[in-house]
């Protein structure tokens, strides 16, 4: 966010610079005679990093796009060929972008490879074959089915998922006809736990209070985990991230906000391009959003001495891979670990993965916390789909409601 | 051909539960409801149980949706308002599988909000080509089986798995030989009759259904199928399920005859049959790998696509007719480059979009008959 970020403009340059060097190095790729390949955000990305295969999120492109309100141009480009505007933000913004060429960073890459983890969503299974078939380059459905709280059905899940960590290096080996280097898999994993540490450190900076970090803090520091765990740059990234807020903000007791009163749980993805409105018009309540259980999907916990039975884990156990109970009880932690007193949960129209469960969570999350919930519906990307005015009042009447209960 | 005995399985599948109402309360077998797609029934079955697959309900949804939101998919939708609301107490125990975001959802929901003596998940690989799928699905078939084992107290003997796997297969055989009659004498049943027949063998115990497709078939005279062949405009069907099921009426009352599908409910549920051979388990699993495709379940290339082209080619259908299920995500990917391929190889293909509680046909029934004079006129 503008004005909070230009307080720690040190870590944002550093950003900027990983952002621009990233993107930069992807789109010389193919020059310099390297491959390209498409992942998923929530995906064992350490294999490439590993092979020196440059991985590339469609995602985080797609969030650019969405955040540089280049929605609904993009998808009505697609909805032309028959994709329907029920589907996924992310994936109509990427194929409306491969229709058009238009992008907020002059484009990224056309892929060599596609890895398609569906611990995150099946969608991205679909959306990536719809690539594979137009640039002809084979996709790797890595499948980890729902880890469901059932220690058989558990054990098998683990061994299905290495074995397919397994396959994947064989494919990739025959994509660059390079053996794999397993004493590089273990120093980038090194890096990606690290990383990965720093990251929930970071994350967790919101449960003090008042609270020197938002949600939309986590948001934009989030995407160097996303891109670039497992290098060296992300760990220091995150060192010096830390250090900045504990530097400017913690030590001097200032909060992101001024008068902290409401501390707010998320659930979903954000509304990309709503995101710097809904931080002001709640700041302007007293009120700020902390956490979700999305922004938490990157803290993984990887123990590195078994690097294929802990890649297996941590990516086959990613919250939106468990029981809706396993779900709920993950975010009711971070309600008491961030004392929040809040709750808005979104369902977003274009993210079903995520959304097809909150109706059960927020039952399961008002039972536990005591803390009423508000439910709206929208679209993380779409504007199409966000009515400004409802939206606007359902979050003035929530704010009376906490208000009225005498929260914070 | 026996009339008598074509309605009474055409009445199975106007009213399963009512038929099996009566059935339940003579019987000791507990029915086990589960959801498209491949679920092994030949396994639940051996575990002395009723395996009954669950079609949704073109009924009103008045419960599911305050469980799975509007955009979920009708399928997903139907098949919960079924046993949340019309049949609540029928069923005694569920195997729910998962192959999307929906499906992994749903069982969630399921098991937290229908009531049940026995629920199961069944995982199934949601991709098919590499080693690791077929150890994945023998590894959660043998725990579907050891937790149906668990359910009843008593073990699924070899012999007991071969002989519900021959049940099975035979009904598959019979099936599929009265499909090989209405490819060659597209008229001599109409489409909703032989769609129906399928469903009636999604919804009756094997035993009695071989006895009746026995008698149906051995009743049919050459005449039958002379007389009544005529050959219609031969399409051929895609997709998943055909509902609401008037939607089969109009192909009827259009004079498109179906000579090929690739639906869960259609040929997809009777072929191939379970090789009869070495481990009845593993024999099951490797049914699975050659089966035709689904989509959700990723293949290599573009299966979707061959597979659909070939039903074509060796059916000398005219075109097809993509039965869609609004909110199907995976469908609505796979929709645009299919069209498009099918189009680049002049095979006309025509989509209808329906939900389960569709009512209003009358616009779908003036498209599908204006698609079938197209293809008179090509």
């Amino acid at each position: 966010m503008g004005e909070q970020a230009e307080r720690k403009p040190k870590a944002k340059e550093v950003m900027k610079q990983l952002t621009k060097g990233y993107y930069g190095g992807a789109l010389r790729a193919h020059e310099e005679n390297k491959y390209v390949a498409y992942t998923t955000a929530v995906s064992p990305v350490e294999l490439f990093y590993a092979h020196d295969i440059i991985p590339i999120y469609p995602e985080n492109h797609s969030v650019m796009c969405l955040t540089g309100r280049m929605m609904p141009r993009l998808s009505l480009e697609i909805e032309k060929r028959g994709y329907t505007s029920h589907l996924c933000a992310y994936a109509r913004s990427d194929l409306g972008y491969r229709e058009v060429g238009e992008s907020p960073i002059g484009g990224i890459p056309d892929p060599d490879f596609l890895l398609a983890c569906n611990a995150q969503c099946f969608t991205l299974t679909k959306w990536f074959q719809v690539l594979s078939r137009r640039y002809g380059v084979p996709v790797f459905v890595f499948d980890t089915p729902q880890y469901i709280r059932k220690d058989e059905a558990r054990k098998n899940i683990i061994k299905y998922v290495e074995r397919q960590l397994a396959e994947m290096i064989e494919a990739l080996e025959e994509l660059t006809g390079r053996k794999f280097d397993y004493d590089r898999l273990r120093e980038v994993l090194g890096y990606s736990a690290e990383a990965s540490k720093l990251y929930k450190e970071f994350l967790d900076l919101a449960s003090i209070k008042p609270s020197p970090i938002s949600i939309f803090d986590a948001l934009i520091h989030m995407a160097i985990t996303v891109y670039l765990r497992g290098t060296k740059e992300a760990v220091d990234y995150y060192r010096l991230l830390i250090e900045e807020i504990k530097e400017e903000k913690i030590s001097k007791g200032i909060g992101v906000i001024p008068n902290e009163r409401f501390r707010l749980y998320w659930e979903n993805l954000p509304i990309w391009f709503k995101f710097r409105d809904h931080f002001d018009f709640l700041a302007a309540h007293d009120a700020v959003i902390l956490t979700s259980l999305y922004t938490h999907a990157w803290s993984y916990d990887f123990d590195l001495s078994n690097p294929m039975r802990t890649l297996a884990e941590n990516y086959t156990s990613v919250f939106s891979n468990v029981e809706l109970e396993e779900r709920a009880e993950r975010a009711v932690a971070l309600f008491r670990q961030y004392s929040l007193n809040g709750n808005i949960m979104f369902l977003n129209r274009s993210c079903k993965a995520v959304t097809f469960g909150v109706f059960e969570l927020k039952d399961m999350i008002t039972k536990e916390t005591g803390i009423p919930a508000l439910l709206f519906e929208s679209d993380m990307g779409d504007p199409r789909f966000y009515s400004e005015v409802q939206i606007r009042t359902r979050l003035e009447a929530y704010m009376e409601t906490l208000d009225r209960m005498g929260v914070g | 051909m026996d009339r008598q005995v074509l309605e009474e399985l055409l009445s199975i599948a106007r009213d399963p539960y009512q038929m099996l109402r009566a059935w339940k309360k003579e019987g000791e077998r507990k029915i086990i409801g589960s959801t498209l797609a491949d679920v092994p029934e030949d396994l639940i079955h051996a575990a002395g149980m009723f395996p009954f697959t669950i079609l949704g309900t073109n009924k009103s949804i008045l419960r599911a949706s305050t469980h799975l939101p509007d955009n979920a998919c009708s399928q997903a939708r139907s098949d919960l308002e079924l046993v949340l609301t019309y049949q609540r107490d029928f069923f005694d125990g569920y195997v729910v599988p998962q192959v999307d975001d929906t499906s992994q959802h749903l069982c969630d929901i399921w098991r937290r909000n229908v009531p049940w003596d026995y629920f199961e998940t069944f995982l199934l690989p949601r991709q098919i080509d590499r080693p690791s799928a077929r150890q994945w699905l023998l590894d959660e078939t043998l725990r579907l089986r050891r937790s149906l084992e668990s359910f009843t107290g008593k073990e699924i003997s070899e012999g007991r798995l071969w002989e519900s796997i021959g049940l099975y297969n035979q009904n598959r055989g019979h099936l599929r030989r009265l499909y090989e009659m209405k490819r060659r004498y597209p008229g001599f049943i109409s489409n909703r009759e032989f769609f129906d027949l399928i469903k009636s063998s999604m919804w009756w115990p094997k035993e009695d259904h071989n006895r009746l497709l026995e008698r149906l078939i051995s009743g049919i005279e050459e005449t039958d199928l002379r007389d009544k062949g005529e050959e219609g405009i031969r399409v051929v069907l895609s997709g998943i399920v055909w509902e609401p099921p008037e939607i089969m009426d109009i192909l009827d009352e259009s004079g498109l005859k179906v000579v090929g599908d690739d639906l869960c409910v259609g040929w997809r549920y009777i072929d191939p049959d379970v090789e009869v051979n070495g481990d009845p388990l593993r024999a099951i699993v490797d049914r699975h790998f050659k089966k035709g495709p689904f989509t959700p379940i990723y293949e290599k290339g573009n299966r979707i696509f061959e597979n659909l082209l070939n039903l074509v080619t060796q059916n000398r259908a005219e075109g097809v007719i993509y039965l869609h299920i609004k909110f199907n995500e995976s469908q609505s990917y796979d929709l645009p480059d299919l069209i498009e391929n099918m189009e680049r190889e002049g095979v006309p293909i025509f989509v209808v979009e329906t939900e389960y509680q569709t009512t209003h046909l009358a616009g779908v029934r003036t498209r599908i008959q204006a698609f079938g004079e197209s293809l008179v006129q090509k």
